[in-house]
């Protein structure tokens, strides 16, 4: 992953900061850094959504194909998780180079998305055991500034909300064949919910704290950190320790404590934006890529 | 055997019977399933959700590794780990920032580890176990000693009875401390899973059908003489955090258990190992 080398004296200044609850931004150990999200970016897709906190700079573009259902879950449709780890981020990235982060955020993603309820699958199927609606999301790593897998669930729960998938009709004939029909209204379309769709909070421990929204800086400084992903209600629905270190028992306890509380707050103002834009639909003014 | 792919005369695509009689034969096959789910559920009432799986441990088992342990689960979970030692590094990739070694793991099922068509589990499973086995290992072993150099650590999973990835971290441990790797602590690995239903209680060590019927999982790896959690990989169904908290507090009670079984069946190693010589 992308990262800073920081001397000692910086580490210090940093972790001390973080004891005083005073980090180097001036936000506080529970402060996200000031997001934007802006959805329907990409015109191509069912469903867009681009996010940027502080300097980590999400993409996602959401695609619904027809498909055939999964075996064991005939009457579903599902999702497929890509990461690409574009090179404009990091050199590092370049070639091949971003591949096994791309596959560790994916596998997170899917990890995240497997329980049952975030996402409506059901709405999703079209014919049982024939036909389904597939969505691809694709994830597109623009710039790298630290906490990327909060800003990357984002992006996604507000891509997800933008998605438009099309209806279709199944119509059978006499002899058994079924054809299906697409609907002629473009705006005549299914909307998932996305109440339930999970945000991640990743919870870095520095010193004898632990912070949210890290920074690339911060991160340095930190050897262990959780990762707990949260609905709007509260409930915990994944939870992964990432980084080199260990932590006590305890301080994890603290820590999904935190992130419950942090995670709600988050869900609220995200909804809070998304509904806003929504509600000002074609007369709002799109910022694009050079807002 | 080459196939000559004109004389078939079958249709294009093929899927398993067993989809199409669950949905023709509602009747039967659900009556069953049912049957076999009320047993399950009569299974878990009686079972003590504490309990743990009798596990046998024993370390320096193959001769060609430096280290090596195999950990078995009642149940039938085993998993055969080896480890080797330092090795040079070849030059790092991305900078090599961090001063000491680099360790590798590797996860494999084996074909027929699973119930079920074979290797149905495909690639990115055993990626990710494998970055799990690394996260819960990497505490525990003194990478700063090593500089520039690179330990490798390949966990094989015989058969999968549930918790194996809980019992590959066991293992992994047990073969890197058999190695002769520098460690703080040995990593204990233990799992749990929670059934669907609200009020459900976790269980420890799940096997496997438990496992695949549960609503959440999760695998615990503490360094239990540090008391430090090394390794922390779950999910599933939403519950409030008092429930996950709980999840751990009873992971962590199960890796304090385990964790004398394993030291034992590092001393015998040792012991064996210096028998010979002293005769």
């Amino acid at each position: 992953m992308a990262s800073v080398v920081l001397s000692e004296a910086e580490k210090l200044y940093i972790v001390h900061g973080v004891q005083e609850d005073l980090r180097v931004d001036g936000r506080g150990c529970e402060d996200y850094r000031c997001a934007e999200v802006e959805t329907d970016v990409v015109s191509n897709t069912s469903g867009s959504a681009r996010a940027k906190l502080g300097h980590t700079d999400i993409l996602v573009g959401v695609k619904a194909e027809m498909g055939t259902p999964k075996l064991e879950k005939p009457d579903e449709g599902y999702l497929e998780f890509f990461v690409d780890c574009s090179a404009n981020a990091t050199p590092e990235f370049e070639g091949r180079g971003g591949e096994e982060l791309g596959t560790e955020i994916a596998n997170t993603l899917y990890r995240i998305f497997s329980s049952e309820s975030c996402v409506d699958l059901k709405s999703l199927c079209i014919n049982p055991r024939e036909h389904c609606w597939v969505l691809y999301v694709d994830v597109l790593l623009l710039e790298c500034g630290g906490n990327l897998f909060d800003a990357i669930s984002i992006a996604v729960k507000a891509a997800l909300f933008n998605t438009r998938i099309p209806k279709v009709r199944v119509l059978e004939d006499e002899e058994g064949s079924k054809e299906i029909e697409l609907s002629d209204d473009p705006y005549d379309c299914i909307r998932l919910n996305v109440d339930e769709v999970p945000c991640v909070v990743t919870l870095s421990k520095i010193g004898y704290r632990h912070v949210v929204d890290a920074t690339l800086q911060e991160e340095a400084c930190s050897l262990a950190s959780l990762l707990i992903s949260v609905t709007s209600k509260g409930a915990l629905t994944c939870m992964k320790k990432v980084g080199k270190g260990s932590l006590d028992p305890e301080s994890i306890f603290e820590m999904m404590e935190t992130g419950k509380r942090v995670g709600k707050s988050l869900h609220t103002s995200l909804q809070k934006i998304l509904d806003e834009e929504e509600s000002l639909g074609t007369t709002r003014q799109k910022v694009g890529f050079l807002g | 055997m080459p196939l000559d792919h004109r004389r078939l005369r079958g249709p294009e695509e093929s899927q398993p019977p067993e989809v199409w009689a669950a949905a023709a034969g509602a009747g039967g096959a659900a009556a069953a399933e049912e049957e076999e789910a009320a047993a399950a559920a009569a299974a878990e009432e009686a079972r003590d959700p504490c309990a743990l799986r009798p596990l046998f441990a024993r370390a320096g088992l193959l001769s060609q590794a430096e280290g090596s342990a195999y950990v078995e689960l009642g149940g039938g979970t085993k998993v055969l780990c080896a480890a080797w030692g330092p090795r040079e590094a070849a030059a790092e990739p991305g900078g090599g920032a961090a001063a000491g070694g680099r360790l590798v793991c590797e996860f494999r099922r084996a074909p027929f580890a699973g119930r079920g068509p074979r290797a149905a589990a495909g690639r990115e499973a055993e990626r990710e176990a494998a970055a799990a086995l690394r996260e819960a290992l990497e505490p525990a072993v003194r990478l700063a000693r090593y500089p520039r150099a690179r330990l490798a650590v390949s966990a094989l999973l015989l058969q999968d009875g549930g918790s194996a990835l809980a019992a590959a971290v066991s293992a992994a441990a047990l073969a890197l401390a058999d190695a002769g790797v520098e460690m703080y602590d040995l990593a204990v690995g233990c799992a749990l899973c929670r059934p669907p239903g609200a009020a459900a209680a976790w269980l420890l060590q799940p096997s496997e059908p438990e496992e695949r019927r549960a609503a959440a999982r999760l695998t615990v790896a503490l360094l239990p003489s540090l008391n430090q959690v090394s390794g922390l990989l779950g999910g599933g169904q939403g519950g409030p955090p008092d429930s996950w908290a709980q999840a751990l507090r009873l992971g962590l009670d199960g890796c304090h258990r385990l964790y004398p079984v394993l030291r034992q069946s590092l001393l015998r190693a040792a012991r064996r190992r210096a028998a010979p010589s002293t005769a």
